[in-house]
């Protein structure tokens, strides 16, 4: 007996669920790893000011992206228009708690804050103090992992830790952004960009340092 | 014993709003003011300057320094081109305005946008002189030796959530605008100095129109 293309078509559904629900790291290989060669991809962050450019959903904003270190050791971040006009403001304090001081009402929104703040959180790598890490590795990358109370944040070098590929934030099944820090001077990378994994559309920032 | 305690109020409220902006005190006369700024302003066929902006984040203590050149022609169109340490354009056509930064191009209608319609307007007064018939807000005038600074406080509910204030500095010589200064509600401000004015210059259309 032939067997019927609506049941096919329900054992490809099932099998595309299953593979969804599978871990994305589960081919990669435990592995152990000196985690401090991650402390020298960390940006030095002093007072660097990035020409930032943001798809949102549709919505292009340009503007000028400033990450300050306070004399009190928080990170400060504002996204400023090129007129001058505030965004957001926010800081990042030292005991792993964040502030908004201020904040466009267009942006003021609890997804659009909680995804910037998990997208810096991630480049900034104040959370390699973490010490629930643990390694993995294929052929030619290491995954260090950073588990959150939601999701997990991984680094990605290469075998000998010279060169960081990479850094995603991800649940076990799905990649939610992937980022990259690109031709350090200094300790602060000249080019950032995020990526995120959106359906129904693109949300991607673009930071590139402008020397003043 | 009233008759005192009413002049001394007089006094006082005179000299907190003398003290607002230093070196300037309240003006009197505010009809000659508008009078004057209204008769220069529509001799005012054209501005061509260069611009310095000084964006200040009070609480980090620090300062984003940018520079650009700056064009108005009556009656509705200026060009604001940013090119140190960054490249940027806006200009603004009637009712539309269109934006190019290092990677995109694109135009707004202010019809559909109210706060950029409003925006555009303040920007659009500032420099042509007619700021004070704004509606959204409301004007106290100062004046110095050498200037007098229009200080404007939004009306419009939108601009409330925005400017604390706005205040714009005019030139007793000419009443062209030396400096516009905008107060976020935050505290920060954005502050742009206009130099090297050539009034009534001749400028071509052209570098307005909008492809």
């Amino acid at each position: 007996m032939q067997p019927s293309p609506m049941r096919y078509l329900l054992f490809i559904s099932c099998f595309c669920f299953l593979q969804a629900c599978s871990s994305l790291y589960s081919n990669l290989q435990k592995t152990e790893t000196d985690k401090n060669c991650l402390q020298k991809f960390k940006p030095s962050f002093t007072s660097v000011l990035y020409s930032a450019k943001a798809d949102v959903i549709g919505k292009h904003l340009s503007g000028l992206l400033i990450i300050k270190k306070m004399p009190d050791s928080s990170i400060r971040i504002v996204f400023s228009s090129e007129m001058g006009f505030t965004f957001f403001d926010f800081e990042f304090r030292n005991d792993g708690s964040f502030e908004v001081h201020n904040i466009t009402k267009q942006m003021d929104k609890k997804s659009v804050i909680r995804t910037l703040k998990k997208d810096f959180e991630l480049i900034l790598m104040e959370n390699l103090k973490n010490k629930l890490s643990y390694s993995f590795k294929d052929s030619a990358f290491v995954y260090t992992a950073f588990p959150q109370t939601k999701g997990v944040y991984y680094y990605i070098t290469d075998l000998n830790c010279t060169q960081l590929i990479k850094m995603q934030r991800a649940s076990k099944s799905k990649i939610a952004v992937e980022a990259v820090m690109q031709n350090y001077i200094n300790g602060i990378p000249d080019t950032i960009g995020f990526s995120h994994n959106i359906k129904i559309s693109n949300f991607d920032i673009g930071l590139k340092r402008i020397e003043r | 014993m009233r008759k005192l305690f009413f002049s001394l109020s007089c006094v006082l409220c005179f000299i907190i709003a003398s003290a607002q902006h230093a070196g300037y005190s309240l003006t009197t006369d505010i009809s000659k003011f508008k009078q004057e700024f209204s008769s220069a302003s529509q001799k005012m066929q054209s501005i061509k300057s260069d611009f310095v902006q000084e964006k200040n984040l009070s609480m980090l203590s620090e300062k984003i320094i940018s520079k650009g050149k700056f064009w108005f022609k009556k009656d509705n169109m200026v060009r604001m081109e940013y090119y140190s340490p960054f490249q940027y354009l806006m200009i603004m056509n009637r009712n539309n305005v269109y934006l190019k930064d290092a990677s995109k191009e694109s135009k707004v209608s202010t019809s559909s946008n109210k706060l950029f319609q409003q925006i555009n307007k303040i920007t659009v007064d500032c420099v042509r002189g007619t700021a004070l018939a704004n509606t959204d807000f409301n004007f106290k005038i100062f004046e110095s030796e050498r200037n007098y600074l229009v200080e404007l406080s939004p009306v419009a509910k939108n601009l409330k959530e925005y400017f604390r204030n706005i205040n714009i500095v005019v030139d007793k010589k000419d009443y062209s605008v030396n400096r516009i200064d905008m107060i976020e509600i935050s505290g920060d401000n954005t502050i742009i100095n206009f130099t090297n004015k050539e009034l009534n210059a001749t400028i071509p259309d052209a570098i307005f129109i909008i492809h």
